[in-house]
């Protein structure tokens, strides 16, 4: 994996998506987004900052309990550009997949059980908290609590620019890879909250896929004979546009159709995905703003999100925990409690599957969706720093 | 043939999804703007191999696949793709100033004009007479007589006659032309718009007063034009200044802050009652004229920027082309088309006769002149608003009319720049002098 520049989880830096992406020059607004995530180290917190932190609460205050500048009705004019953004996530996931060496489907496998068992723990306890509370909801519980646990099984580590081989490097990876599965899982949970039966889920969800597929063969047949850059940005865009906008129409997972042409263009012949790296990286960090002013933004204090909110946290803390535990033993230089210490901070994909639930589910669920991962995700981010990822490794 | 396997995969794709999708979904948005940009850029594409205008193809890909024909692109969508019109149209009028460089014209700015007005002049008033002759047999308001005749007459020459400063703007930009028919028939449609906005103003009140509602003189006509056409060119003259000092002191992200000023010059102006392809090209010319241009690098911003804007914009125009217009009033459509279409080819012989402008020059000028779109729609529309009864009867004429000249104007005009050898020349210019303002302009 290429390494970049020390800097900041999803808003300049240090992520490990950033770093699959190679380094990128800051714009001068990011730039100054980066110097206000910067005075953490003033106050003595690591410089790992994630900009959940910031952007989170910013979204609240421009929302429409705030300022309203990001009124309701800017909201619904921003759903189209939220999708597209949640496509564009799923790709860069998706071009950040490689399983060429056995010691990375290794790692994939070690993700895989550390998100699935978040998964378990989270879904299972919600469902059984729903049931017991009698909590007022009107959607399938099983399918609100699968969303809960998908959206808490993806981490970021943040440490993209440790030394290769190091431990750090592996952790991240991991994280980096554990969010992939919740993707793959989040596609199945987007179609089923539509109360589809399972034949109709499983054929939707399969459509999800091929959707992501020819729009992905399109793009590639298209990127590499562009006539000059600023046709190869118009097919690019238009591809986005395209794995967003088709997911959006017909209620599917932006997220899974833009993994599966990440994927394709990871592995395809060509330079498809170098092409589609260096043209996102313009885009990507105003698109995770983006996302994250929306989501702050989207918050209301119903009841249910408030019940929700306390077990979203701490059972991720457990399935992230159990789950590292279980990792640790495929793979092996990785102690369980390092491990689990790194992959607490949540970093944006749960947030962006929450906003994708709100917006196949209704408005009452999806708010209460939306503000029990989005406060969950800050609480978790606020917990990373108080037992940083790298301190278990220095003891 | 990747191209065209790409096409025919973004064709069966957009079907898939139309056809899984049960009625019509709310959220269309991105699907229509993702299918029309690869889609209408392939075809655009295949017509350039063809020697036929790229704009021709995002329109026609438009047009095909639209609500009309094929329904690919279904009429909610349709309406979804005009959010970039705005936009479209205020990017379009920005490329044109910063086309317009006074210092290089100003030996032919004089001819220029005269040219433009008698063009013009022929028009209005050979449409008129024409209008006014054949009124009974014009299926818009025959019962109408005396005064009301005379006002809605008027109006109607005004509509017709006018021109599609985006298209020929668009035609222009996406040739990468330049040379003198370039510049004269910018001139000329750049004059026709300034005429139009003022001209349709005063018709407007003057057919409130011969229907009986409210005076000119109550509204004020002069206040309300001057604050239009003053206020939107010292409105995009000042945000153009902002434009320039952003270039010369900071000169980065200039597609997003390009694109960010086009947003601001669509969206606020209207608000203020500015006209935005004014304000807008008023930006471009204080760009290009009074800080020297923005060089390599806002040729390069503007070239990013405003091929997918332009993409989108033409290929929605297409996807809104009212064909079955053109079915309902399609002889008296086809007549009306012929007799402007002459007198824009009468008009520009007899001011290049009057004008002083090089005949070579000007003789091909009336190609450019035969496409209209937006603007015209946009006029039509505010009539069938304010008067329903025959006011409708005006925008099936006009959106006959314009169905017509979309499609046959940039196929004529980007014939005429072919012949006269322009196309092409813009890069030709920036190639003898990279990041530098064209040769023939002053430092």
């Amino acid at each position: 994996m290429k390494k970049s520049a020390p800097g900041f989880r999803e808003a300049g830096g240090a992520d490990p998506i950033d770093a699959a992406l190679g380094d990128r020059q800051a714009s001068p607004g990011i730039g100054r987004l980066d110097l206000l995530l910067r005075t953490r180290l003033a106050l003595g917190l690591e410089a790992t900052a994630a900009p959940t932190l910031v952007f989170l609460p910013l979204g609240v205050v421009c929302g429409p309990y705030g300022l309203n500048l990001l009124s309701s009705a800017v909201l619904a004019h921003l759903d189209a550009v939220v999708s597209v953004a949640l496509a564009a996530l799923g790709v860069f996931v998706g071009l950040a997949l490689d399983l060429r060496s056995r010691e990375d489907r290794r790692l994939f496998l070690a993700a895989d059980v550390e998100s699935g068992v978040t998964v378990v723990i989270v879904a299972a306890a919600v469902l059984f908290l729903l049931h017991s509370w009698q909590a007022p909801i009107d959607a399938p519980a099983s399918a609100i609590a699968l969303a809960l646990g998908i959206a808490a099984a993806a981490s970021s580590g943040g440490g993209a620019d440790a030394p290769a081989g190091s431990f750090q490097q592996l952790a991240t990876h991991i994280a980096e890879l554990d969010d992939v599965m919740p993707i793959v899982a989040g596609g199945f949970v987007i179609v089923a909250l539509g109360g589809a039966p399972l034949a109709e889920t499983v054929r939707l969800a399969g459509l999800t896929v091929v959707v992501g597929l020819l729009i992905a063969v399109a793009g590639w047949l298209l990127f590499e004979r562009a006539h000059d850059p600023a046709e190869r940005g118009v097919f690019v865009l238009g591809a986005l546009l395209l794995l967003g906008g088709a997911a959006a129409y017909l209620s599917l997972s932006p997220l899974l159709t833009g993994l599966v042409a990440g994927l394709f263009w990871r592995w395809s012949p060509g330079r498809a995905d170098q092409i589609i790296r260096n043209d996102l990286q313009k885009i990507q960090h105003p698109l995770v703003l983006l996302l994250l002013l929306t989501a702050g933004a989207s918050l209301e204090w119903s009841r249910l999100a408030i019940w929700l909110i306390a077990p979203f946290v701490l059972f991720r803390v457990t399935g992230k925990l159990m789950g590292a535990k279980l990792a640790t033993q495929l793979a092996a230089p990785l102690a369980a409690a390092d491990l689990g210490a790194y992959l607490l901070p949540p970093g944006v994909i749960g947030i962006a599957f929450a906003l994708n639930v709100q917006q196949v589910a209704s408005p009452v669920t999806g708010a209460a969706i939306v503000t029990a991962v989005a406060v969950g995700s800050l609480v978790c981010e606020l917990l990373a720093l108080i037992e940083p990822p790298g301190r278990a490794e220095g003891r | 043939m990747r191209r065209a396997a790409a096409l025919a995969l973004v064709l069966a794709t957009a079907l898939l999804i139309r056809g899984a999708a049960s009625g019509e979904p709310l959220r269309t948005a991105a699907l229509a703007l993702g299918f029309a940009l690869i889609a209408a850029a392939l075809v655009g594409d295949l017509f350039e191999r063809l020697k036929l205008p790229r704009v021709s193809g995002y329109l026609l890909l438009g047009l095909l696949c639209g609500p009309n024909l094929a329904n690919i692109i279904s009429r909610s969508m349709a309406r979804e793709l005009q959010v970039v019109n705005g936009l479209a149209i205020a990017l379009i009028a920005l490329m044109a100033g910063l086309e317009i460089n006074f210092m290089r014209l100003r030996p032919r700015l004089a001819a220029m004009a005269r040219l433009g007005g008698v063009i013009l002049a022929a028009l209005y008033a050979g449409l008129f007479v024409v209008f006014w002759a054949t009124w009974r047999w014009l299926p818009i308001a025959p019962h109408e007589t005396g005064l009301a005749r005379l006002a809605i007459a008027a109006l109607v020459t005004i509509i017709v006659a006018s021109f599609s400063p985006t298209v020929t703007i668009a035609v222009i930009t996406d040739t990468r032309s330049r040379g003198p028919l370039s510049e004269l028939t910018l001139a000329v449609v750049v004059l026709g718009d300034l005429a139009l906005i003022l001209s349709f103003t005063v018709a407007m009140q003057f057919v409130h007063w011969a229907l009986g509602g409210v005076g000119p003189t109550q509204v004020g006509v002069v206040p309300r034009v001057a604050w239009e056409v003053v206020g939107s060119l010292g409105f995009g003259a000042a945000v153009g200044a902002v434009f320039a000092l952003y270039l010369r002191y900071i000169g980065r992200e200039l597609t997003l802050v390009m694109l960010g000023l086009c947003v601001v010059l669509s969206a606020v102006g209207p608000r203020l009652d500015f006209e935005p392809l004014l304000a807008a090209l008023a930006a471009g010319l204080v760009v290009e004229n009074v800080t020297g241009g923005g060089g390599k690098a806002l040729t390069e911003a503007v070239e990013q920027g405003a091929r997918p804007v332009l993409i989108v914009f033409f290929a929605a125009a297409g996807a809104s082309l009212h064909l079955d217009a053109l079915a309902v009033i399609g002889v008296v459509a086809v007549a009306v088309a012929a007799l402007r279409l002459a007198l824009i080819l009468g008009g520009t012989a007899l001011g290049v006769r009057h004008s002083g402008i090089d005949p070579e020059q000007g003789r091909l000028v009336w190609m450019g002149l035969i496409s209209q779109a937006g603007v015209t729609l946009g006029l039509t529309i505010i009539v069938a608003a304010e008067y329903p009864t025959w006011g409708t009867n005006i925008e099936t004429l006009l959106v006959a009319l314009i169905a017509l000249h979309e499609l046959i104007g940039p196929v004529l005009f980007k014939w005429a720049l072919a012949r006269s050898g322009e196309i092409g020349q813009m890069d030709a210019v920036a190639a003898v002098a990279p990041g530098a303002a064209p040769a023939d302009t002053p430092a």
